[in-house]
């Protein structure tokens, strides 16, 4: 009796693991279907892509990789650069100040601390379209255009960065530890800077390429202030590329490549760290 | 009832017109010139009296001779001239033009701003940039910027942009009326120039025309296109073997809506027109007996059917057309095709270049300007070289002369000669232009599109337009 | 600790102001007064006619008004909200259910899968790519000439075209949003199991309770504030919904408008031609109040079905506001 059910609970365990094995390569499949077909389409030239759809690779793929790289109607070079430029930026900031106001409301009792906190848990959820009108108003008031400041500066107040690093500091940062540093001498931001930014690491590190990923792909508010060519960041050569196709002066297979071009960069780092952000999602994600 | 009336009498007149068409002489747009259309700025006599001016001052002969050597670095930069050229514009088309052909003055650099015209954005920075133009740092204001036919008129006629005579620049003998017209303001200042004439031609694949009309010949085939009864006609037939006559209902409306007599607007009243609402019935006929597809101007689906095994018969379009957006065709049926006037002479885009007010570079701005009209030698690489048909009349002389000249893309037929003749015949009548004709030539066909899929009814789809349109211009009412 | 208490919050509470001093300031200049300004327009006229602006002019309430007038017979607020939220409905539901699924198979000790690392590498790369660039190939894939889209009609009707149908151009764009964020939420919701006590399980295992139990008893119960938290930010992310709808359907989300999201129509008021700000500040307004109101709702319905929702209040509270 009690084989027979150990070996029915195990033929109904190896069946679990069959059907969980079967969609997880479902899974998989959907997830890196589309990113294969960038792949092949970036191999077929504009007028393969237009007027069919095939599986199979095609033979363009050096022709447009060359049309990408010298078209005259983008600047990759200078796009990549800026992209890069303003994504480095922008996590760099967006983190450090991030930690650093979680840090301060975590570690410090004062008498707005509650205040604070609240106001950036309602502020978290307003969608930061809703102020375009006054940020177009804002950044032409003060002559920013085509500069990258009003790109960049704004990401120091990111009030889901700091939701999910309050969280991380909460469950990970002992107060013990900044009472000692303190008797040591220690003053505050050097505490901050040389014990709690080290105990954040994996926080950082996940928040780091969230926070460039999410800059690197931002169309909305980079296409409202930057017109001048070489100013211009990648979302918005691409989408250029795009109005272009529609009115039949660019082709198809340029555009894949240049959006091939354009997720390389966030595809390697993202290998590079995926372990830390898989961990790191579940390390800060909801500890409340 | 009083519209199908008017329906009826358009139609009447335009089948009237269109057998007048044997060749490519008929004056179908003259009729446009009514008076009594009304303005699209209100002021009826003022552009009356502009579409008079602008034929009167003959161009000096010694300017263009002068104006010959634009472009060819000879110019020295005037005492307290910028360094930085700004230019404006939408895609690279014409910066590859300027860096190709164009020899810039010593010292100066041009600066390209390029703003994807998705979802208007184009217009939106342009239009921040002219309106904040007196506070930018010198190096920073707009010099030179790009407009379409559909929107030219709005900056034309504002004191953004200013009179390019004043410059240097004036409407050569050998440029196309019609383009100089279109950039004069209601008050007859001229704002700017075209390097382009954009004629739209029907152009017919020449084996499926052999197939149906058992001819490609472009004499012939516009014999059995030079009314719309006669391309219903061909269009039937077409259909009996396997074809259609249009990839899209949209395909006819410009030749609609540029021979319409009376404008969208009424002062701030929309209505639509008689030529709109022929266009319509015709679009219904075309999808209902299967003689177009449903798809829109634009579709990778329209491109699909330019291939080797497509079955599109004809699509409507100018140079710009032809050379860069059927790449398709291009690429798989080069050879294959032929063009032919049509049922009716009309044109479609075109691109011209304005001078904003405020500019330190004035200069550059007259010398690029002479450079791509009167430069000969450039406007012939504009021809040759890039395959647009230039502002140029000795250079499309030249070529329409010239019987070994010809379009391998069209099967070697000598497409400048045909155009050319159409080109002069283009009329641009200000009253009939609003600044708001991008809305109307593209959001409202393409919502009347969606009808004709069967997305909605009728009246959803002009609920639909009116809505868009009321996010253009929150001003305009209609009935 | 108590003792010290006082003289900590004596001598270091200005560093509390001067931690969180940057954020303030720059949210103050970059957000907080660009949102007042665009609140203040809502009250005034001021739109461009061509390169004329018309206004700034108050009109009181006149925009909020317009607003809740029928435009050509039609309720564009009401409508735009409709279709958001059904997007974003049809998007989240497949969304949860798999992401549940795939949490529980990668944190079960019974099925020991391997590769898990592959596979939440994997699911969470379409977060990766850019928005726009994703729908452009959907929008390929389902278009008559694209695979599916020839499939569909081979499958359905001969006339049948994607992007001419409503739920098929909905559901298009709710699985794009599915597949790119189906990832965040599984390894969310695995970090909600991993934070479950582990005696918990032990305990239900000797019990002898069998897998299903055990989830329904146990780790959905305890998963519920993270499923507040993961609705929550997907909600407010659905009710951002912007680049994926405007590729697939275009600034005027067709077919038949049945597509255009909220930010969509605010987007195309603000910075379409007429820059109308005046009607965008009230849209922005009712924007926000919509947030805030359906946030609100979201959040009550799920606190309510947790049965430990008062064991979980205080959590909750802390999680969400």
């Amino acid at each position: 009796m009690s084989y027979y059910n150990a070996q029915s609970q195990r033929t109904q365990q190896n069946l679990a693991r069959v059907l969980s094995y079967i969609f997880l390569a479902f899974v998989t499949f959907i997830s890196l279907f589309p990113i294969v077909l960038l792949i092949i389409n970036s191999t077929r030239s504009g007028s393969q892509l237009q007027t069919g759809f095939s599986l199979l690779p095609g033979t363009s793929f050096g022709q447009n990789l060359k049309a990408a790289v010298g078209s005259a109607a983008i600047d990759l070079p200078h796009g990549l650069f800026n992209s890069f430029f303003i994504a480095g930026c922008v996590c760099l900031l967006t983190t450090y100040f991030s930690a650093m106001t979680a840090y301060g409301i975590h570690v410090y009792d004062f008498r707005l601390k509650k205040a604070a906190f609240n106001f950036i848990l309602i502020i978290m959820m307003i969608p930061t379209q809703i102020s375009a009108v006054g940020f177009i108003k804002l950044v032409y008031g003060l002559k920013l255009t085509n500069n990258f400041l009003p790109l960049i500066i704004p990401s120091v107040a990111a009030p889901a960065v700091f939701f999910y690093m309050k969280q991380y500091l909460e469950s990970s940062l002992p107060m013990d530890v900044i009472e000692a540093a303190r008797v040591d001498g220690s003053n505050e931001f050097a505490t901050f800077n040389g014990i709690a930014i080290p105990m954040m690491k994996p926080a950082i590190a996940v928040q780091l390429i969230f926070s460039f990923v999410a800059s690197w792909n931002n169309f909305f508010t980079p296409a409202l202030i930057l017109t001048d060519a070489q100013k211009q960041t990648l979302p918005i050569m691409i989408s250029k590329l795009k109005t272009m196709q529609l009115s039949g002066n660019s082709d198809l297979g340029q555009i894949y490549m240049v959006i091939l071009i354009s997720i390389i960069p966030v595809v390697i780092v993202y290998f590079f760290i995926s372990k830390n952000i898989v961990e790191g999602v579940a390390l800060g994600a909801v500890k409340g | 009832m009083k519209n199908f009336k008017k329906n009826i009498a358009l139609l009447a007149a335009l089948a009237c017109a269109g057998t007048m068409l044997a060749g490519c002489t008929s004056s179908t747009t003259d009729g446009g010139d009514t008076t009594d259309a009304p303005a699209a700025n209100g002021d009826t006599t003022a552009a009356a009296d502009n579409g008079g001016a602008a034929d009167a001052p003959a161009a000096d002969a010694n300017a263009y001779e002068a104006a010959q050597t634009a472009g060819t670095g000879a110019l020295t930069l005037p005492e307290g001239e910028g360094k930085v050229f700004n230019i404006y514009c939408w895609n690279g088309d014409f910066k590859k033009y300027v860096e190709s052909y164009y020899k810039a003055p010593e010292g100066v650099e041009f600066k390209w701003h390029e703003i994807a015209n998705e979802g208007g954005a184009y217009q939106t920075a342009l239009d921040e940039a002219l309106m904040n133009q007196d506070s930018a740092a010198a190096d920073e204001k707009v010099d030179l910027f790009l407009a379409e036919a559909d929107y030219i008129i709005k900056y034309a006629n504002t004191d953004l942009t200013q009179d390019v005579t004043k410059l240097g620049v004036q409407q050569w003998d050998t440029g196309y009326d019609y383009t100089y017209k279109a950039a004069t303001s209601v008050d007859g200042v001229l704002k700017g120039v075209s390097w382009q004439a954009n004629p739209s031609m029907f152009i017919y694949r020449r084996s499926i025309a052999k197939d149906v009309l058992g001819t490609d010949d472009p004499a012939q085939v516009q014999e059995a296109l030079s009314t719309w009864e006669k391309v219903d006609e061909v269009a039937q037939k077409a259909k009996d073997k396997g074809y259609v006559m249009f990839a899209s209902p949209l395909e006819t409306y410009r030749t609609f809506a540029n021979n319409s007599d009376v404008s969208y607007l009424n002062g701030d009243k929309f209505a639509t027109t008689a030529a709109f609402d022929s266009w319509v019935a015709q679009a219904e006929k075309y999808v209902e007996n299967g003689w177009s597809e449903k798809y829109g101007l634009w579709d990778n689906e329209k491109q699909a059917m330019m291939g080797t095994d497509g079955k599109m018969m004809c699509c409507i379009g100018p140079a710009w057309y032809f050379n860069f957006c059927m790449g398709t065709a291009q690429e798989q049926t080069n050879g294959d095709w032929g063009i032919c006037v049509g049922p009716q002479e009309h044109f479609w885009g075109g691109t011209w270049l304005l001078a904003a007010t405020g500019s330190d570079n004035e200069a550059v701005i007259a010398d690029l300007m002479n450079a791509f009209t009167a430069n000969e030698e450039i406007m012939d690489k504009i021809l040759s070289d890039a395959k647009e048909f230039p502002n140029n009349t000795n250079v499309v002389n030249k070529y329409a002369n010239d019987d070994s000249y010809g379009l391998e893309f069209l099967g070697g037929q000598n497409h400048i000669k045909m155009m050319a003749e159409c080109a002069k015949n283009i009329k641009w009548d200000p009253a009939l232009h609003t600044q708001y004709d991008q809305t109307f030539n593209e959001t409202l066909p393409n919502n009347i599109l969606e009808y004709l899929k069967g997305v909605c009814d009728k009246d959803t789809a002009m609920s639909n337009f009116y809505i868009a349109l009321s996010e253009v211009a929150p001003q305009i009412t209609h009935d | 600790m108590n003792k010290r208490k006082p003289i900590k919050s004596i001598s270091y509470a200005k560093w509390g102001y001067i931690f969180i001093l940057p954020f303030f300031l720059v949210y103050a200049v970059f957000s907080f007064y660009p949102m007042v300004t665009t609140f203040y327009y809502s009250f005034f006229e001021n739109y461009n006619q061509g390169l004329t602006t018309i206004g700034p002019n108050f009109v009181g309430l006149q925009n909020y008004v317009n607003l809740f007038k029928p435009n050509e017979g039609r309720f564009e607020l009401l409508e735009y909200t409709k279709n958001t939220m059904i997007m974003w409905v049809l998007g989240v539901v497949p969304q949860f259910i798999f992401s549940l699924l795939l949490a529980v198979i990668f944190t079960s000790v019974r099925l020991k899968i391997k590769g898990q690392r592959f596979f939440k590498t994997v699911i969470y790369m379409p977060n990766l790519i850019m928005a726009a660039a994703y729908s452009m190939l959907f929008y390929v894939m389902f278009s008559e000439v694209g695979p599916v889209g020839m499939l569909c009609k081979a499958l359905i009707s001969p006339d049948f075209v994607v992007f001419q149908s409503v739920g098929a151009s909905r559901g298009v764009i709710a699985f794009i949003n599915f597949l790119m964020w189906f990832g965040n939420t599984t390894i969310m919701l695995m970090a909600g199991i991993m934070g479950i006590d582990q005696s918990l399980f032990e305990a239900a295992s000797i019990d002898g309770a069998n897998g299903r139990q055990v989830f329904f008893k146990i780790t959905l119960p305890l998963l519920s504030p993270i499923f507040v938290y993961v609705a929550m930010t997907s909600l407010i992310g659905g009710l951002q919904m912007f680049d994926v709808p405007q590729i697939i359907g275009g600034t005027d989300g067709a077919p038949n408008r049945s597509t255009r999201t909220l930010i969509m129509w605010l987007n195309n008021v603000v910075t379409g031609k007429a820059r109308d700000y005046g009607k965008g500040g009230a849209i922005s307004v009712l924007i926000f109040i919509i947030t805030g109101i359906l946030s609100f709702i979201v959040y009550k319905s799920m606190v309510k079905e947790d049965p430990n929702a008062k064991k979980n209040k205080r959590r909750n509270k802390n999680v969400l506001l």
